[in-house]
C-alpha cells in the first residue's frame, strides 16, 4: 500500500479504473470496438494473454482491441520483448515505436495494465492477468502504439530549452560550481518519454493550453542552472494560469516517471520561485 | 468537411501568450486556507459545543464582540476561499461560451452570500 | 466534385476510461469533490445564520431539518467531507512549502490523511453525542 518508488508494481487493486462509463467523452472515431483474438501457439506451455490497442490508418474504421496469446519460453522477459515476438510470430503488422531496450531512449513509452512506463523496462511478470497494452493516454494515435508528439514536443519548444545568456562569451567554458551543478541533478536526467505529461489529469482536460509535467520540469531545468541569464524572461513566460497554474499537485506524474524523477517536487519549486520573485 | 486547423504546433501552442499572472490568485488561496484551518476549527468545536443549547444560548453566544469578529472573518475567508476554487474548477472543465457568464455569477454569488451572512450576524449582535 | 479525399481524423487514445486510479489521482478528486460540496454547505450556513437573525420561529424550523434522519446524515457527511478536505488541505499547503515530495511520504501522508479523517469525524460525533447528554 506503500509505494517507496515509481517502478513498484501495486500488489493491492482497490479500483482497477475510474467509475465513469467506458466511452465518457469520446469522440465517435475514438471509440474502441472489439478485435481479433489471434491463434495461440502450438506445443506451448507457458502462455500469457496479451490485450493490445489496434488502429490502422489505412482501412481506416475504429481502433480495436486485439487478443494474442505469448509464449513465454520463447520470449524475452519484458514486455517489449513480448511485442517483438508478436510482431515476429504473429501479426507482423503490429506497430509501435522502439530503440534503446534499455530504458535510456523513452520510445516505448506506452499504457501498461493502466499506468504509463517503458515497455522495455517493465518485466511481464509484473503485468496482470491478462496484460492490457494501450498508446500513451490522451494522445492523437498515428497507427497501433504510436502517439502523435508534435503538440507536447511543440510545448517543449516554447519553453527555448536552450542556454540564453547576455553576457558575452568567455575565453573558456561558462563556470559552475558543483554545488551549482548539482542543482540540475533530477532533472536533466529527463528521457522526453512523456509518460508524466499523458498520466496527468489536467493536461486531459487542458492539455491545449496546460504546458505539462514534461515540459514544466525542463523549464525547472533552465530555471536553476546558475549559467542561464534570462531567468526572468522564462519565468514571465511560465506565470500564466493555464499554462503553470494548471497543476494542482495531483502527483500522477511523480507516481509514474520511469526515470524515478520528480515533476511535481519541480513544478512546486517553479512556484516557490514565482512567490519569491514578488516578495 | 471540418474546418482544418491551418497553424503550426508551435502557433497553437503560442496561443495568445503568458498572461504574465496567476502568482495573485495561486497565493490568495493558500492564504485564506492558512487562515481557515484555525476558523473552521474553532467554528466546528464551537457548534459541537452548543449541540444541546436552545436559542436563547445560542444568540447570546452569537452576539458576544469574540463570536462576531471570528464569525465575521471566517465568512469572508471562506467565501473568498470558495470562490477562488471553483474558478479554478470552472476553468478546468467548462470550455464552451458559458465559461466567463459562471465566472461572473460564481463570483458574485460568493460576495452576496458572504455580505448575507456577516449581516444577519451583525444584526443578531446588534439589533437583538 | 474531383477527387476529394477527406482525410480522416487520428483517434484519440483512452484517458480516463482506463488509466488507473492510484492514491495520488484519488485524493486529489476527493480534495476536489469534498471542496464543491463544502460550498454547498457554506450556502446552508448562511440560510442557517438568517434564519438565526430571523428570531426563534425561523431558527426551529431550521434546527428541526437538521435534527432529522436527513439532516443527521447530511451533517456527519458533512463533517466527514471538511475533515477530508483540511486534511487534504494541510497536505497541500506542505507541498507548497515545497516539503513530502518523495513518493515515500506521498503515501505515507495520503493514508495518514484518510485515517485522521475518519478519527476526527468520529471523535466529532462521539463529542456532540456527549454534550447532547
Amino acid at each position: 500500500m506503500i509505494i517507496e518508488s515509481s517502478d513498484q508494481v501495486p500488489r493491492v487493486t482497490l479500483l482497477k479504473r475510474f467509475p465513469v462509463p467506458r466511452n465518457f467523452e469520446v469522440s465517435p472515431e475514438s471509440r474502441i470496438e472489439p478485435g481479433r483474438t489471434w491463434p495461440a501457439p502450438n506445443g506451448s506451455l507457458r502462455l500469457k494473454t496479451f490485450e493490445i490497442y489496434r488502429y490502422d490508418p489505412d482501412t481506416g474504421g475504429n481502433p480495436r482491441l486485439d487478443t494474442f496469446q505469448v509464449d513465454l519460453d520463447d520470449c524475452g522477459p519484458m514486455v517489449l520483448d513480448a511485442l517483438f515476438w508478436i510482431k515476429n510470430n504473429v501479426d507482423s503488422t503490429l506497430t509501435f515505436r522502439r530503440s534503446c531496450r534499455e530504458g535510456v531512449c523513452g520510445s516505448c513509452a506506452m499504457n501498461i495494465d493502466g499506468t504509463n512506463w517503458l515497455a522495455c523496462t517493465r518485466f511481464i511478470a509484473d503485468t496482470e492477468k491478462p496484460t492490457t497494452v494501450y498508446p500513451l493516454a490522451n494522445m492523437e494515435v498515428i497507427k497501433d502504439l504510436v502517439p502523435d508528439l508534435s503538440h507536447v514536443f511543440a510545448q517543449y519548444s516554447l519553453i527555448e530549452p536552450w542556454m540564453q545568456t547576455k553576457t558575452p562569451r568567455p575565453e573558456k567554458e561558462r563556470l559552475q560550481s558543483p554545488d551549482e551543478r548539482s542543482k540540475l541533478d533530477g532533472l536533466y536526467e529527463c528521457i522526453l518519454c512523456f509518460c508524466c505529461t499523458s498520466g496527468c489529469p489536467s493536461h486531459w482536460w487542458n492539455g491545449d493550453r496546460f504546458l505539462g509535467p514534461a515540459v514544466l520540469l525542463q523549464a525547472d531545468r533552465w530555471l536553476v542552472d546558475s549559467r542561464d541569464e534570462a531567468t526572468s524572461e522564462r519565468l514571465d513566460a511560465l506565470e500564466d494560469p493555464f499554462r503553470l497554474y494548471r497543476c494542482h499537485t495531483i502527483l500522477n506524474c511523480t507516481r509514474t516517471c520511469p526515470k524515478g524523477l520528480n515533476p511535481g517536487k519541480a513544478i512546486a519549486d517553479i512556484k516557490k520561485k514565482m512567490i519569491e520573485r514578488r516578495s | 468537411m471540418k474546418r482544418q486547423d491551418m497553424r503550426s504546433p508551435l502557433g497553437r501552442v503560442i496561443g495568445l501568450g503568458s498572461a504574465k499572472d496567476g502568482v495573485g490568485h495561486w497565493w490568495l488561496q493558500r492564504l485564506t486556507a492558512v487562515a481557515l484551518v484555525p476558523l473552521t476549527i474553532w467554528f466546528v468545536a464551537s457548534i459541537i459545543a452548543h449541540t444541546a443549547s436552545d436559542y436563547e444560548r445560542f444568540i447570546a453566544w452569537l452576539s458576544t464582540p469574540l463570536t462576531t469578529t471570528f464569525m465575521t472573518l471566517l465568512l469572508i475567508a471562506m467565501f473568498y476561499h470558495t470562490a477562488l476554487g471553483l474558478q479554478v474548477v470552472i476553468e478546468d472543465y467548462v470550455h464552451s461560451a458559458a465559461k466567463i457568464p459562471l465566472l461572473v455569477a460564481m463570483r458574485l454569488g460568493c460576495s452576496a452570500l458572504a455580505v448575507a451572512g456577516i449581516m444577519a450576524n451583525l444584526r443578531i449582535a446588534f439589533v437583538r | 466534385m474531383a477527387n476529394s479525399q477527406r482525410k480522416r481524423s487520428r483517434p484519440h487514445s483512452p484517458n480516463i476510461q482506463i488509466y488507473r486510479p492510484q492514491l495520488t489521482s484519488v485524493l486529489s478528486i476527493i480534495n476536489r469533490m469534498t471542496g464543491v460540496a463544502l460550498s454547498a454547505v457554506a450556502v446552508v450556513l448562511v440560510i442557517w445564520l438568517i434564519a438565526a437573525a430571523s428570531g426563534p420561529q425561523a431558527y426551529t424550523i431550521v434546527q428541526v431539518v437538521i435534527a432529522s434522519r436527513i439532516g443527521q446524515i447530511a451533517l456527519v457527511g458533512s463533517a466527514f467531507a471538511f475533515f477530508l478536505h483540511l486534511c487534504g488541505g494541510i497536505r497541500h499547503l506542505v507541498w507548497d512549502a515545497g516539503l513530502g515530495f518523495e513518493l515515500r511520504t506521498i503515501y505515507i501522508s495520503g493514508w495518514g490523511v484518510v485515517a485522521a479523517s475518519v478519527m476526527l469525524t468520529l471523535l466529532a460525533w462521539i463529542a456532540s453525542l456527549y454534550v447532547a447528554g
